[in-house]
């Protein structure tokens, strides 16, 4: 009996924290990554049904986080020694996407720390409000809110920095007279 | 719109998994069913996790020193290719200990990892990290030991070059009491599983 509502109540998650985790790991990760980081993601999820909380998504994401980086940590020590070969022989699809790629944008993201661009993507690809960013982070909803809205301000700092219309992207060159 | 919103709708267009297209509904359903039928049963309050710590309780009794002093620094040395942690031993009076519990190292631990030693040089024992059960990112874990220290451990008691341990912390300081030790160490491995 409790066996079964464990199971309704997985049943009726388990879609919704597919579809979402899938789209969080195409964000970040290789195909072949995310699929695996997915299945182990779905198996905490199920293991541990009595810990999710009503807000689901958010703890989802936090698992998948984690379990992304430890599939990345031992990548990393492989990649280190084939680390010319990838050079040679690059990812898939990262120029063919359906959408001509955003240079600036990508570039302006590419200037911010890691983690803070990460905020950003919380925010806007995975639409999470600050208190639900922290709980993936694991940091405060102060912290989180904090952080986003200075991470904002200089995304938008290095947005202007890197090209508006007639702008100086070269003045950094020279030196001012 | 206000500014925000002109930055989130720039990010979402280049959003990477916008042209994903979502699992056909018979893939859900297999991903569901291998899910809940291929791993191992689902938690359980009773039964193992008890059984556990009644068989620990017995070795934590001959464990002794060991502090409260969990107050100790942690810091993370930021280099975009190993991220180090430095953790330090607890060191004080002799103590009692009370059987580990699932709770008290979910909820006292604010970093735990597997990780094999990699080297010992003096009182610094470097791990290379496997696998982070909780915390921050890291790649390698230095932890401070002082002489005897490492004796609250479960196992042998000891860091050794190539053995592989689990390590919990809090703020910067190793949680022994059953709650750290050799990666084989009777019920250690179920504790982490359970916990994180």
């Amino acid at each position: 009996m409790k066996l079964d509502g464990r199971r309704a109540r997985f049943e009726a998650l388990a879609p919704v924290v597919i579809d979402a985790v899938r789209r969080y790991l195409a964000r970040r990760t290789d195909p072949a990554t995310a699929d695996d980081v997915l299945s182990e993601t779905l198996v905490i999820c199920w293991r541990r049904l009595d810990e999710v909380p009503a807000d689901y998504l958010p703890w989802a994401y936090g698992v998948a986080r984690r379990c992304l980086a430890n599939a990345e940590r031992g990548r990393r020590r492989q990649a280190r020694l084939v680390a010319r070969i990838a050079v040679l022989d690059p990812p898939r699809g990262v120029l063919d996407g359906p959408v001509p790629p955003d240079g600036e944008l990508a570039a302006a993201l590419s200037r911010l720390r890691d983690e803070d661009a990460e905020l950003l993507r919380l925010w806007a690809w995975e639409d999470l409000a600050p208190a639900q960013i922290a709980l993936v982070l694991g940091i405060s909803a102060n912290a989180a809110s904090i952080r986003l809205h200075r991470v904002k301000q200089r995304l938008r700092e290095e947005l202007g920095k890197s090209g508006p219309p007639g702008g100086h992207e070269q003045s950094r060159e020279g030196r001012r007279p | 719109m206000t500014e925000d919103d002109d930055l989130r709708s720039r990010l979402r267009r280049a959003d990477p998994a916008a042209s994903l297209a979502p699992l056909a509904p018979d893939q859900t359903s297999r991903l569901l069913e291998e899910t809940m039928t291929t791993t191992v049963s689902p938690r359980v309050s009773t039964g193992r996790g008890r059984r556990f710590a009644v068989l620990v309780a017995a070795a934590l009794v001959l464990l002794a020193g060991g502090g409260t002093s969990w107050l100790l620094t942690r810091s993370e040395v930021g280099k975009p290719s190993a991220v180090v942690v430095s953790l330090s031993m607890p060191d004080g009076a002799p103590r009692k200990c009370v059987p580990p519990t699932v709770e008290v190292l979910a909820g006292g631990a604010d970093f735990a990892f597997a990780g094999t030693v990699t080297g010992i040089a003096g009182d610094a024992v470097t791990l290379s990290v496997t696998h982070i059960y909780k915390g921050a990112e890291a790649d390698e874990v230095r932890v401070a030991q002082t002489p005897g220290s490492s004796e609250q451990m479960l196992g042998s008691g000891r860091f050794e070059t190539g053995q592989k341990y689990l390590i919990a912390s809090s703020a910067g300081g190793v949680l022994t009491c059953g709650y750290s030790g050799e990666a084989d160490s009777l019920g250690l491995q179920d504790l982490y599983e359970n916990a994180f």
